[in-house]
């Protein structure tokens, strides 16, 4: 196997090790409240997998994420606001609505690169959430929408949650072993070589972008019901960082980077909350330390340190500039 | 860094976390000696910090008051306080921390009707008493959870003022100016109702705005086509100083066409004066307190203990704080437990003597559920730059009545 | 009569706008990547100005320039520790990651914003008005004194930016890096100093813009990120390194918003500059004044 193969499967291998001690939490952790906090971790780590599926492996520095998710939130939520259906026709409505925007969206942009890119997810987010906020007919805006609940106990949507993860992760993994995996990644580090090569760039950076979509929106539309309640919030610009420091921090590019950061980030926030500290400003901080100096964050970084006890080849550190693995 | 270290963050991340979350556990007291209140307020934007500020403390003082007359039960109390930064989500996860985490006996200290409504949904079902210290939206009312108590303001009791006034000055046409969350709408539209209600043939308007927002010239530019006889500020601060201040820009005020109401009581922030300039001048204020409004002994201390404390003079907030907590020390010694479908019971028939009056609470079903429905408010009119509260003019006050005549314009 | 009202305050308002894009879509020129932190310009020139009039009792002739100068501080501070890594380490900026220009900045921002949320709190602060007149009135339009004052020295300002950067010799600089740093660097230009220069000369403008418009949309650690995408909006929609640009982008956006505003919607008027934006992008991406680019 290419140490690039090697290793996604290696990172893969991890995060399952990582989603098994979850799993096996409860045992132990049985405040409500603990336990909601790792519902919360786990919906953010589920925008950063997608994040990272879009950014990380594709290059499209998309700052929409949140964007999406409450593109799933409003969808579940409107349809039993107004209309009294069930979550159980609300969530898939929400997975096709926001699969069907990212592959508009994904559409409409695929010329785009860099910081255009950056600046038009960025203005698509922020519309839509000024639209959510001030169409208050229709969505209550600030005050937020009444969302019913699936189930009675946290620990049922512990236990969705974590099974979404784990599909989504496992979804990803054989995606990027198979041809789409590499197209993805050729994207990402030169577009003009491979579409040289004939890889379709316009069909996959849409394929990248409606899944990536379709994941946040889920999550968005799983998020809402737990919470019993959707509100503009989610698509806030300060969410969409949270979700970028949870992937830079974690390690960008590698399949557990996200997860683990979204836990650490998400678990840390709340702590440094509950001793008063502005979370927002630690993690800022972080964010622009390691993406200044440790580049393949906090993973990266404990590959770096494991190589001589492991048997892969380590990541090497990527100057900035130079493409390829 | 070590190798140790990586290892830990990364391997065996899960087991820290979950180290972490036992520790946690384990700490939450089992000890049950003091009794722990459960305060939920802003302490970091979006959210109305400066309320927020107010309100802490006013429950601080009273804490300390009670604590000094040996608590209730023989028991001191303990304030767990969580900032829900004005957002509803967070208002529910600090709601479920406080119950299931902290195990309180009561909630109290919410200032924002939409968090408010975000909340009380989780205190009813864990059957946790509530008492609302400054939500004034109807809807909360209209829920009709039994655990939830409201001593408060509510919009239809402001709508009415404003409505008193407006029919005592004769006026003819008004434009709202609201803020587009559940306070400002729902005064809004109780006003209309009200106004509507009078018979009068009055002309009413509102534009709804977004309160993140800092440029409203051309909602003012339409204000200013309209040229109404009254304009009426339902906002909260930053966004009502840039609107005051817009609306004196563009020659709207102060003039001796044109009345300003303003409903949601915004002079009594601490930084009115600081953020309005002439625009504030010949304005009527609403508001929950003014010094030349009786007290109750305890209203006295109340006021003298914030005095010595901080700076300038205690604002209604810091009143409805003090109140709070004293119904639910009042609750707790009657009941004669922190049961609390015994608590629940007692206040639901209490009268209790609070800072500005005895509070009850009525049992008739729909906006004035369990509301405290006498609740007073007074409104005074300011005239001039950098008044301080015991100069302006009492327009109305609970034993005054309304009296118009005090009322002065601008001579332009 | 009110559309021309309308028409003036917009082109007011486009002032300000034009003196945070000016410096962006330098920024955008000789780097070619985002700067997201922009709009903490803005917030810091805002806060200098208002904290030392109110605090400090600086009379309003060197608060505002002190304000100027703390933005180009700032904006040499930040070039020096996060930008120069983007360009010096890895020799031919060509081939640079946008990544890194997109998250350092981004990050930056949000650690601007809640440091100075930390430091001040999230009270807002109103710097005093640059003049006592309350409004100007010719005819039947009305317009804010303080408006109208600080949008004339804003102006003159960018005007004097703008000359500076055509005709002195530090501008043709700015201009040679822009048009190809390496080439410029061969010319014997020192590339170091220009970049140095962009950072203060936009930290400092849009200083300037948070000062002027501090008293009327008020202090606050937030205040600087909406001016900050919008300033966006414009440098795309004037061309992406274009001074001139700019400046028209500006007025036409302040304008555009102004209308729209008062005859569409007033809810909604932030969004305008957005749907400007995706049109701009997908229509025309090199905007009004930019060279056509073979790849955007």
């Amino acid at each position: 196997m290419s140490g690039s193969r090697l290793r996604t499967r290696n990172e893969f291998l991890a995060s399952l090790l990582f989603l098994a001690l979850v799993a096996l939490l409860p045992i132990w952790v049985t405040s409500t409240y603990w336990q909601g906090l790792f519902v919360v971790s786990m919906y953010f780590a589920l925008l950063a997998v997608a994040w990272n599926l879009l950014a990380g492996y594709t290059g499209q520095f998309s700052l929409a994420p949140t964007a999406f998710a409450m593109i799933g939130a409003y969808t579940t939520g409107l349809l039993a606001h107004h209309f009294g259906l069930s979550p159980l026709i609300g969530i898939p409505a929400a997975i096709v609505v926001s699969a069907v925007v990212g592959m508009g969206l994904g559409r409409v942009v695929f010329r785009l690169r860099g910081p255009y890119l950056a600046l038009t997810t960025l203005a698509f987010a922020e519309i839509l959430r000024h639209v959510v906020r001030n169409a208050h007919q229709i969505t209550r805006g600030e005050f937020g929408l009444r969302v019913p609940a699936l189930f009675d106990h946290h620990l049922a949507y512990y236990y969705l949650f974590l099974a979404l993860l784990l599909a989504v992760q496992t979804g990803l993994y054989l995606m990027l072993r198979s041809p789409a995996g590499l197209y993805l990644q050729a994207i990402r580090d030169d577009e003009t070589a491979a579409a040289s090569r004939g890889v379709n760039v316009i069909v996959w950076k849409t394929v990248a972008f409606t899944i990536s979509g379709a994941i946040c929106g889920i999550a968005g539309a799983l998020y809402v019901h737990f919470a019993e309640i959707a509100s503009p919030q989610i698509g806030h610009i300060f969410e969409t960082g949270l979700v970028l420091a949870s992937v830079v921090i974690g390690g960008m590019g590698t399949m557990i980077g996200p997860v683990v950061g979204a836990f650490l980030v998400e678990i840390t926030s709340e702590q440094f909350r509950a001793i008063g500290l502005n979370h927002m400003l630690f993690f800022a901080f972080m964010v622009i330390v390691i993406v200044r100096f440790f580049r393949e964050g906090l993973w990266g970084l404990s590959m770096l340190a494991l190589r001589p006890w492991l048997a892969q080849p380590a990541r090497k550190r990527r100057p900035l500039g130079a493409g390829g693995s | 860094m070590s190798t140790h270290d990586h290892m830990r963050r990364t391997g065996l991340g899960g087991l820290a976390i979950a180290l972490l979350a036992l520790g946690s556990g384990g700490v939450a007291a089992q000890d049950q000696e003091p009794i722990r209140v459960g305060v939920t307020l802003t302490q970091s934007p979006p959210g109305s910090v400066i309320q927020g500020t107010e309100v802490l403390r006013g429950l601080e003082i009273a804490r300390d008051l009670f604590n000094e007359q040996g608590g209730v039960l023989d028991r001191p109390f303990e304030l767990i306080v969580e900032d829900t930064q004005g957002i509803p989500e967070r208002g529910r996860a600090a709601v479920e921390k406080l119950i299931t985490s902290d195990k309180v006996v009561a909630l109290t200290g919410e200032h924002q009707s939409s968090v408010c409504l975000a909340e009380i949904g989780l205190a009813a079902r864990h059957n946790v008493p509530f008492i609302n210290t400054n939500c004034w939206s109807d809807d909360i009312r209209k829920e009709g959870h039994p655990q939830v108590f409201s001593p408060n303001m509510y919009n239809s009791r402001v709508a009415t003022a404003m409505a008193e006034v407006i029919q005592g000055l004769g006026v003819d046409s008004v434009f709202a100016l609201a803020e587009n969350t559940d306070w400002g709408i729902g005064q809004a539209e109780a006003l209309d109702e009200l106004l509507e209600q009078t018979g009068a043939d009055i002309d009413y308007q509102y534009e709804l705005l977004d309160r993140e927002a800092r440029d409203f010239t051309p909602v003012i530019q339409g204000v200013r086509g309209e040229n109404p006889s009254l304009v009426a500020l339902i906002m909260l601060p930053p966004a009502a100083y840039v609107a005051l201040n817009q609306l004196n820009e563009q020659g709207v005020l102060p003039s001796e066409d044109t009345w300003l109401f303003e409903g949601g009581g915004l002079f009594s922030y601490p930084d009115f004066w600081e953020n309005v300039r002439e625009a504030a001048q010949y304005g009527i204020y609403f508001d929950l307190y003014h010094t030349d409004m009786a007290l109750s002994d305890l209203g006295a201390q109340v006021r003298e203990e914030y005095m010595q404390r901080h700076d300038g003079t205690p604002s209604r907030l810091v009143f409805q704080a003090a109140d709070s907590l004293l119904l639910i020390k009042e609750a707790i010694a009657n009941a004669g437990s922190t049961d609390p479908d015994a608590m629940i019971e007692w206040l639901q028939q209490a009268e209790v003597p609070g800072t500005r009056g005895t509070i009850t609470f009525s049992d008739e079903p729909g906006p004035l559920f369990q509301q405290w429905v006498d609740t007073p408010y007074v409104t005074y009119q300011v005239t001039e730059l950098d008044q301080k509260l015991e100069e302006t003019t009492l327009i109305s006050a609970p034993d005054l009545g309304v009296q118009l005549d005090q009322l002065r314009q601008p001579k332009n | 009569m009110l559309t021309l009202e309308a028409i003036l305050l917009g082109l007011i308002m486009g002032v300000f706008y034009g003196l945070m894009a000016f410096g962006l879509t330098l920024i955008f020129g000789i780097l070619k990547v985002v700067y997201f932190a922009h709009g903490e310009s803005f917030m810091i020139g805002a806060f200098t100005y208002s904290l030392l009039a109110l605090w400090l009792g600086v009379p309003l002739w060197l608060a505002i320039p002190s304000a100027i100068v703390v933005g180009g501080v700032v904006g040499v501070i930040v070039e020096r520790l996060l930008i120069r890594p983007l360009y010096e380490k890895f020799g031919d900026w060509q081939a640079m990651r946008d990544e890194y220009a997109i998250i350092v900045t981004f990050g930056l921002s949000l650690f601007l914003v809640n440091l100075a949320n930390q430091v001040f709190g999230p009270y807002p602060f109103r710097g005093p008005d640059l003049t006592d007149v309350a409004r100007f009135e010719f005819g039947p339009l009305i317009v804010g004194g303080h408006r109208l004052a600080a949008a004339v020295l804003g102006g003159a300002v960018l005007i004097g930016a703008y000359l500076f950067i055509q005709h002195s010799f530090g501008g043709k600089q700015i201009r040679a890096v822009a048009q190809n740093r390496f080439g410029a660097s061969i010319a014997g230009i020192d590339t170091r100093m220009v970049s140095m220069l962009v950072f203060a000369l936009a930290g400092g403008l849009a200083a300037l813009s948070g000062a002027l418009l501090a008293p009327l949309f008020h202090a606050s650690p937030d205040v600087g990120v909406l001016p900050a995408l919008k300033s966006f909006v414009i440098v795309v929609l004037g061309g992406m390194g274009s001074p001139i640009g700019s400046l028209v982008g500006g007025l036409i956006l302040g304008v555009l918003e102004s209308l729209g505003a008062l005859y569409i919607s007033y809810t909604y008027r932030d969004t305008y500059a957005f749907a400007i934006l995706i049109l701009v992008l997908l229509l025309r991406p090199q905007g009004l004044f930019g060279e056509r680019a073979r790849e955007v």
